[in-house]
């Protein structure tokens, strides 16, 4: 239950519930406009009946001909909207536009490869890794996760211009690649 | 030369600029424009790396030279945007490129950028015109859109006159009736053309667009779209159609928003609501067919989610609700059902307390089944899933806590009980990394508010300390609880132990935009904390950072040729994004833009720091004509503003009982929260005071300022010019005042309308001002003053004027009872032993008294000044009342020493770990551990306690 509607950039006063929390990065206001002004309609909030904000995504549309893909750069659900199913419909949101608006072939997203949880959660919504990228994460340092802290995961699922599954792989835990490597 | 050469030779230039070596970039142009004199592009780039060295005078010079020329190529036009927006002057930069485009006008690249120019200086009229000078030209059909959002932007600045708006919006739909076309797919295009229809409330117009497939598709993929066709449709009143929709929307294709539950419910009862007048008796027997038929399909909603999703029991809950409102709810125990109902399936979920609040509002019967439900759960934390419905039983039940439960005597043993339980829940917790939080974090919050309310009801401190002992607790065991963090910053405030808040702040990891919305937590009424004065500058830095934001996303005018205090770069970063969405045509976003940057720009926080800013600022720095006439040309700036609060209060919980004030009221210091009010009675005093110490009058300042000014205020009195606007008191401002800061700002009037004509004698005349500052600039730069005549003038200064100076009054009796006024109430405080942020408060007030007295008298200090117009007694009449406002102040310096040596000892410790015995006892919270936490705060009073004591010595020293 919670009502689901495009990110304005007047959000930016009101997401502290969500951004005060130590995974949610706040990032400067540039980054919030420059995904606003260009794929506006990949970017949406749930906000409870009563006010508050719940939680966001915010993606973008990205690559050229079979890589042209839907990409996940936020989605986070605050403390207390947790375990609700919110970031389960946040994503097949996300999914539909980046299938029926921008026809790409997938989305994918990046996860921290200690993060269990959501990554089983991806799984669970037909996301499997394409690769594991090296450093991604470099300002946490190693913590007692070692790699697993600042290693991401490339998980992707394919999309209706995918029949055939090609961009996805069965292996894509031992496909490693460096930070360097990827956009 | 070749091109290619030159192009080789400058690319260094440009590297340097890049990574920010301004300096190397000015010597690599200052050997190229030897070589070549002439060029614009090297002048160009010179003039962006020294207006980014600071060095704005040499910076003017040279961009004024580049414009003179015309510039048409790329490069040169590119490098003077840039320095043009350093600059502030956006007017220059539309001229700048209109003069490019009419000299190459089948340049499409120089006809956007004039466009994007005129965008970027909220110049709507302009961009429209220009736009519909780049259809004819280039015929493309997005200029046409350009032109129409343009016109709806003119109509909705606030300067733009009603009458002129309709025309506007008709202008629009001109437009958009002319080039949209049934193949039309882009939901931006279509975004702007319904947002038009809905402003003249061409419904059915947009009613035929929308029902059509074009408008069905694009609804469909579209988020905002869809939210302006609901809107419309909303408006209009077709409930009954939309309430089908959204039912159809819920059955078929198991929508859960619940932007569709509220159509079916507004469908619901739109027999009811649709008229003016009042419902008959068919019209409430159809509307109570129809909630028993909607109740039937929300009740199979919520079966058939069950626990997967709550819309179908909360849309029975408000089904319920609204039936009641409306007097046609068939079951008087429904209601209880429900709520039983909804906690029995989702009271295991974190939000079920703030989903059945709305909820909650009930009496009688109700009441007392409700209670006596809540009152018969088991509380236990054997399971997370037990933990949280606790929890939420605890927050129910204290929503509805009678007055008459609500005692000192039963909050303590129940502050006591919530204790218990926290402790007791950690143990699902304790495996947890640092970086979870506890589940059983909102059993610390639950008990910290008990502790505040007990404080709120009995006025005794004790209990803020055993608030600060459990929390604290709480924060160890869960650090990135930002909940606790804010909670403890609320009561640290309140208990006078600014130190440990600002920690807690800090802990917050407070960024960018949440400067805005959070630092208020921290800076409101900071300079009562501030130790300035004495030296240590923590919360006058905090908030020049905390403002930084502001200065990296909007624009300044600079007081450029007599600059002091040089600004960064004022970039106005959403202005780029603008153009970017005009650029992709993402028409839906450009108003939002501009909202943000409106709320941003002007930010009641904003100027709520900067004044807090200035009043610690002249606590340390020497007052002179520099200081005076800076902030007197900012602050009079932030007094055209049309501020928006942006502040973040509704982050914290509320978990008093209904009627009860809530937490926030709780802990606000003095329970006066500074809003506009406050912001515009401190803004007329320092403009006032600051207006008669400065030799700038609006004549000289209007010469000195370079770049754009802001648009003028459209405020009720904008017509009132600002002298007679700043001697206007309201009563609703007045009450947003302490009672210390009404009588402070009497007493400022009253010092503001004894000087006046004493000032506005001796102020010397424009033209000697101007020739003062030309002289300093030069002297500086070596450059004169950029389009500046100073009129010839054989006077030195202090030309006797032909008139004589004003009879000298007598000193008005209450500047001299002010502080005495003052004096009883800092040693009422003492005596009542009261919290020390109000004796803080009382202190500080003064002290800026004194200040102010001096700001005022700062002209008469000139012996000349005194001498020549005669007023020596004038100058004796400040000097009795300094040395009564000195003498007093000098007191309270003492006093507030003494009371810190006092916090400061291991009496004082002891004493507060005694109070707070009633937490201790097991081996979580240890005596040692209380301990830890009295030294914490004692010390931080005892901090700021003589550390204002002593800035309050150093005051009067320097204003002696």
């Amino acid at each position: 239950m919670s009502i689901i509607r495009p990110f304005r950039a007047t959000d930016l006063f009101a997401f502290n519930n969500i951004n005060l929390d130590v995974w949610t990065e706040t990032y400067g206001i540039s980054f919030y406009l420059s995904y606003l002004a260009r794929w506006p309609d990949l970017c949406c909030v749930q906000q409870a009946p009563n006010g508050p904000l719940m939680g966001y995504v915010i993606g973008k549309a990205e690559g050229t001909s079979t890589e042209f893909h839907g990409h996940v750069t936020a989605l986070t659900v605050a403390p207390e909207f947790r375990r609700l199913g919110l970031a389960r419909s946040m994503m097949s949101f996300l999914e539909r536009v980046s299938n029926d608006v921008y026809g790409g072939f997938f989305v994918d997203l990046y996860v921290r490869c200690r993060n269990g949880v959501a990554i089983g959660m991806y799984e669970g919504l037909g996301y499997s890794v394409y690769r594991r990228v090296r450093e991604y994460y470099g300002s946490l340092g190693l913590g007692p996760g070692g790699k697993d802290d600042e290693d991401a995961f490339d998980m992707r699922k394919p999309l209706s211009r995918d029949p055939f599954r090609r961009s996805v792989r069965p292996n894509g835990r031992d496909m490693i690649v460096s930070a360097h490597d990827v956009s | 030369m070749s091109a290619a050469a030159l192009d080789r030779q400058i690319r260094p230039i440009y590297d340097a600029l890049d990574t920010g070596s301004n300096k190397s970039a000015i010597l690599a142009c200052n050997k190229l424009l030897k070589k070549y004199p002439k060029s614009d592009l090297l002048k160009s780039l010179k003039a962006l790396a020294l207006v980014r060295s600071q060095k704005v005078e040499e910076s003017l010079v040279l961009c004024d030279e580049v414009l003179a020329s015309k510039p048409t190529d790329d490069s040169t036009l590119t490098a003077m945007m840039h320095v043009l927006r350093h600059l502030g002057r956006h007017s220059d930069m539309v001229v700048m490129f209109e003069d490019a485009f009419k000299r190459q006008p089948g340049n499409e690249e120089l006809g956007v950028q004039t466009f994007f120019a005129n965008v970027r200086t909220g110049n709507w009229k302009t961009a429209q015109l220009h736009a519909t000078k780049l259809k004819k030209q280039f015929g493309d059909d997005r200029y046409v859109y350009w032109g129409i959002m343009c016109a709806i932007l003119q109509a909705n600045d606030h300067i733009t006159p009603p009458n002129m708006c309709d025309l506007l919006y008709k202008l629009a739909h001109r437009l958009a009736s002319s080039v949209w076309s049934a193949t039309e797919f882009n939901p931006d295009r279509l975004h702007l053309y319904l947002s038009i229809l809905r402003k003249l409330h061409l419904y059915d117009d947009a009613r035929t667009v929308l029902d059509s497939e074009q408008g069905k598709s694009i609804c469909s993929r579209s988020l905002a779209c869809d939210e302006l066709r609901r809107e419309i449709w909303k408006e209009k009143g077709w409930l009954k159609e939309e309430g089908k929709l959204a039912e159809e929307r819920i059955v078929h294709k198991q929508d859960r928003n619940w932007l569709e539950f509220l159509s079916v419910l507004d469908a619901t009862f739109s027999s009811l609501t649709s008229s003016n007048e009042a419902p008959d008796a068919s019209a409430r027997e159809e509307c109570t067919q129809e909630a028993a038929r909607v109740r039937i399909l929300f009740t199979k909603v919520a079966e058939e989610d069950g626990r997967k999703d709550r819309s179908g029991l909360l849309a029975l809950l408000e089904l319920e609700k609204r039936a009641r409102i409306h007097d046609v709810s068939s079951d008087p125990s429904r209601l209880v059902d429900l709520l039983q109902q909804y906690h029995e399936t989702f009271g295991d979920k974190a939000a079920s307390y703030e989903d059945l609040k709305p909820y909650l509002d009930m009496d009688g019967e109700d009441l007392t089944r409700w209670i006596s439900y809540l009152d018969g759960l088991p509380h236990s934390s054997s399971s997370l899933a037990d933990l949280q419905r606790s929890i939420n039983v605890y927050k129910l039940s204290r929503y509805n806590l009678q007055p008459s439960q609500y005692t000192v005597e039963l909050e303590v043993p129940r502050a006591l009980h919530l204790k218990q339980e926290y402790l007791e829940a950690l143990s699902l917790g304790k495996d947890l990394p640092k970086t979870e939080l506890q589940p059983a974090d909102d059993l610390a919050i639950l008990a910290a508010q008990v502790y505040v309310g007990l404080y709120s009801l009995s006025g005794d401190k004790d209990h803020l300390q055993h608030a600060i002992v459990f929390l604290e607790y709480a924060s160890k065991k869960s650090p990135q609880s930002y909940l606790i963090h804010l909670h403890l910053i609320r009561i640290y405030r309140l208990l006078g132990a600014p130190q440990p808040a600002l920690e807690h702040y800090r802990l917050l990891n407070v960024k960018q935009v949440q400067n805005d919305t959070l630092s208020h937590y921290i800076l409101n009424r900071a300079s009562d904390f501030s130790l300035a004065a004495s030296g240590d500058l923590t919360y006058a830095s905090e908030c020049l950072e905390s403002s930084q934001i502001y200065l990296s996303n909007t624009q300044e005018v600079k007081k450029g040729n007599t600059q002091t205090n040089p600004r960064r770069a004022n970039v106005r970063q959403t202005a780029d994004f603008i153009v970017r969405a005009f650029n992709g045509e993402k028409y839906s976003q450009i108003p939002d833009f501009i909202a943000f940057e409106d709320r941003l720009d002007n930010s009641l926080e904003r100027d709520l720091v900067k004044m807090e800013h200035v009043r610690m600022r002249i606590t340390h720095e020497t007052i002179n004509s520099d200081l005076i006439d800076m902030e007197l040309i900012e602050l009079k700036f932030i007094f055209e503003r049309m501020h928006h609060d942006n502040r973040d209060f509704a982050l914290l919980p509320n978990y008093q009982p209904l009627g009860q004030p809530s937490f926030v009221t709780q802990t606000t210091l003095m329970r006066k929260q500074p809003g506009f009010g406050w912001l515009s009675v401190f803004l007329k005093i320092y403009i006032r005071a600051l207006q008669q110490a400065s030799d700038m009058d609006n004549t000289v300042e209007e010469k000195l300022l370079i770049g754009d000014r802001p648009k003028p205020s459209t405020g009720p009195d904008n017509n009132v010019p600002l002298n007679d606007r700043v001697s206007i008191r309201r009563p609703e401002e007045l009450a947003e005042l302490t009672s210390d800061e009404l009588t402070f700002y009497n007493y400022a009037t009253d010092l503001a309308d004894w000087l006046a004509p004493y000032h506005d004698h001796t102020r010397p005349p424009p033209s000697v001002v101007l020739a003062e500052a030309t002289k300093q600039a030069e002297l500086k730069t070596g450059h004169p003053l950029k389009g500046l005549e100073v009129p010839v003038d054989s006077g030195n200064g202090h030309a006797k004027k032909a008139e004589d100076a004003p009879l000298v009054k007598e000193a008005p009796a209450s500047l001299v009872t002010f502080f005495t006024h003052m004096q009883s109430r800092f040693k009422a405080l003492l005596e009542s032993n009261s919290p020390s942020p109000e004796l803080l408060h009382v202190a500080s007030i003064t002290q800026e008294a004194l200040i102010l007295l001096n700001i005022e008298t700062l002209r008469f200090k000139n012996q000349s000044v005194i001498k020549v117009h005669k007023l020596g007694p004038l100058a004796q009449s400040f000097k009795a009342i300094r040395a009564s406002a000195v003498g007093i102040l000098g007191e309270m310096s003492k006093d507030l020493i003494a009371l810190g040596e006092g916090e400061g000892t291991s009496e004082s410790r002891k004493a507060f770990v005694e109070q707070c015995k009633d937490l201790q006892g097991d081996s979580n919270i240890t005596h040692d551990y209380v301990l830890d936490v009295a030294k914490k705060v004692t010390d931080a009073r005892k901090k700021v306690l003589e550390g204002f004591g002593k800035g309050i010595a150093r005051v009067c020293t320097n204003h002696a």
